[in-house]
């Protein structure tokens, strides 16, 4: 007969369980975290530390480096734009596929295809989409009779920010719709049919029912989405590896490009550090003010 | 009365809307059996017959055989070892009660907040001290971390819809906490086990910023960086890049195709706990 009182030894034996993920854990992210922080103080020949500098590193980036500032607003603009233009885009994706007769599925694949797909390959081919001579542009503008044969969005520093975030909102809209879409179906209809009996429309629908009941979706795609775009680099990387002139340069190809073409690797990982500072900032404020909301539709 | 009906107009602007979204899709796969000089001279047609040469050129100048075998390795390798750690991991944290269960939990969510990116550097360092660049396990190991969050949080939300009087009766029955695990848990959350594997497969095939730093050697290039090569060496062929877009963009595809309910179904369940 076991006793119904556990021993200490069932909670050390409970562990064991969690010990292979909480080992991996250690060697793999706190210890490079903590060899980071080490790294970000010291200057460093290679890779190997040379002097210890304090918190020169920083300085150099908060202070003195123009193109450290122009990939932070590029990240973080690039964020807010991505966020919004994913939510709002699967949001309304979400709902029209909900309302179709037939077809759902074949919808749902349809938007949710480019998801699966490899930054590689997304970046390749949207980048012959913009290319000047023969790209989407020039195709349409020779069709209507208009000449755009040297209209290139990635070449233009005007531009080319905004033509990768395409690329991207098109890559992951797909993802928050299936999110939505499964959040839609699982509301009760009788919602809608009081919105109905009420007189209201499909936007009454959307702004009354649909987007508070399905806040707690909202809140987890907004965070994810935040730290999924703060981290961008590959898509950066493979367009237009961060030019022209900086234009695309985020935190994280300038990081890159740092420690792997210019060697400056302590300058490289404070940049890091402070790119992990402002993850971690912005997610928090977001947490603050979506979870107080969350109460607000919950009570 | 269903929810919002929308008119019928609106089924057919979102049809098209869904052609234009897949047109980029269908528009690699077409051009990946085009010759150059016809994708140059008219880049938006379909040519028949199909330059199927193009195929086999891509596989052989791109070397796409040994980055396959080397993709295909370190996605076993990925898949294998996040399955293990995630199903004991959320095992412990939804059917066992460790000390600290909620603090415990929060470090397994720790590397959703802190991304590869940022520890890129230290990880090239730590890798080559180790020896470990150019090691397919060692990316793996990597690509493990990168993934072993959302892995847990799926499959914590599945074992906690099993009934607890299951579990209860196997330890009236005598079964240990192995035993439990074996025959109860991971059979009855086998859907949860299916889209984890899937997904992770997935992510772990299209990654590229992990590969770019920790694998140098040709040899052991993984298929995201053998496309590379093409962009840099036949940047001219198009022909040529498309054929290997589509041969490296097709198993996650048809993966998805194949598996569609697994995998929105981890990646609804990976969001919203319930």
């Amino acid at each position: 007969m076991a006793s119904l009182r556990r021993s200490r030894r069932d909670g050390a034996i409970d562990l064991v369980f969690l010990a292979p993920t909480l080992a991996l854990l250690v060697g793999l992210l706190a210890y490079p975290v903590a060899s980071g922080i080490a790294l970000s103080l010291h200057s460093a020949r290679g890779f190997e530390l040379t002097d210890y500098v304090g918190l020169d590193n920083y300085a150099r980036a908060i202070l003195g480096d123009a193109v450290f500032h122009r990939s932070l607003v590029n990240t973080v603009v690039f964020t807010a734009a991505a966020v919004t233009l994913q939510i709002g885009i699967g949001l309304v994706l979400a709902t029209l596929v909900a309302g179709v007769r037939r077809g759902g599925t074949l919808l749902l694949l349809a938007f949710s295809t480019p998801f699966v797909l490899a930054t590689v390959a997304v970046g390749a081919v949207w980048k012959f989409l913009y290319a000047p001579y023969f790209g989407l542009a020039p195709t349409i503008g020779s069709a209507l009779g208009l000449d755009l044969s040297t209209v290139a969005p990635l070449a233009d520093t005007e531009t080319a920010l905004w033509a990768i975030l395409a690329a991207f909102v098109w890559r992951f809209a797909g993802f928050t719709m299936v999110v939505y879409l499964a959040g839609i179906q699982g509301l009760s209809r009788d919602y809608y049919d009081y919105a109905v009996v009420e007189g209201g429309g499909w936007w009454q629908g959307l702004r009354h029912i649909t987007w508070p009941l399905l806040w707690p979706q909202t809140f987890a795609l907004v965070m994810l989405g935040t730290i999924g775009a703060l981290r961008v680099f590959d898509m950066m990387w493979i367009m237009t590896a961060g030019g022209p002139s900086h234009a695309t340069e985020t935190v994280a190809t300038y990081v890159y490009s740092t420690a792997f073409r210019f060697l400056d690797v302590g300058y490289a990982q404070a940049m890091a550090m402070l790119l992990l500072l402002v993850i971690l900032l912005l997610t928090a404020i977001e947490y603050r003010i979506m979870s107080r909301r969350a109460e607000v539709v919950s009570s | 009365m269903t929810r919002l009906r929308w008119p019928r107009w609106s089924t057919l602007l979102v049809g098209l809307l869904a052609a234009v979204w897949m047109y980029p899709v269908a528009w690699t796969l077409t051009n990946a059996v085009r010759s150059t000089a016809d994708i140059y001279r008219a880049p938006w047609d379909v040519t028949w017959p199909p330059a199927i040469g193009n195929i086999g050129e891509a596989w052989s100048r791109g070397q796409l055989g040994t980055a396959l075998m080397n993709s295909t390795l370190v996605t076993a390798m990925t898949v294998a070892l996040v399955l293990v750690l995630s199903v004991t991991a959320a095992y412990a944290l939804t059917r066992l009660r460790p000390p600290g269960r909620a603090v415990l939990f929060m470090l397994v969510l720790a590397p959703l907040i802190i991304p590869t990116e940022v520890l890129i550097v230290p990880l090239f360092s730590m890798y080559r001290t180790l020896g470990l660049i150019n090691s397919l396990p060692g990316l793996a190991l990597v690509n493990a971390v990168a993934n072993v969050s959302f892995a847990t949080v799926i499959l914590a939300a599945s074992f906690r819809t099993i009934p607890q009087d299951l579990i209860d009766a196997a330890r009236v029955d005598g079964a240990g906490r192995i035993g439990i695990l074996l025959r109860i848990v991971v059979p009855l959350a086998r859907p949860g086990v299916v889209a984890v594997a899937v997904l992770v497969a997935v992510f772990t095939w299209n990654d590229f910023g992990g590969a770019l730093v920790l694998i140098q050697d040709p040899d052991a290039f993984t298929v995201q960086l053998a496309l590379t090569r093409f962009a840099t060496f036949y940047a001219t062929d198009q022909g040529l890049t498309f054929a290997g877009l589509a041969i490296v963009i097709l198993p996650p595809l048809l993966l998805f195709v194949a598996l569609q309910r697994s995998f929105i179904r981890g990646l609804t369940a990976g969001v919203v706990r319930r």
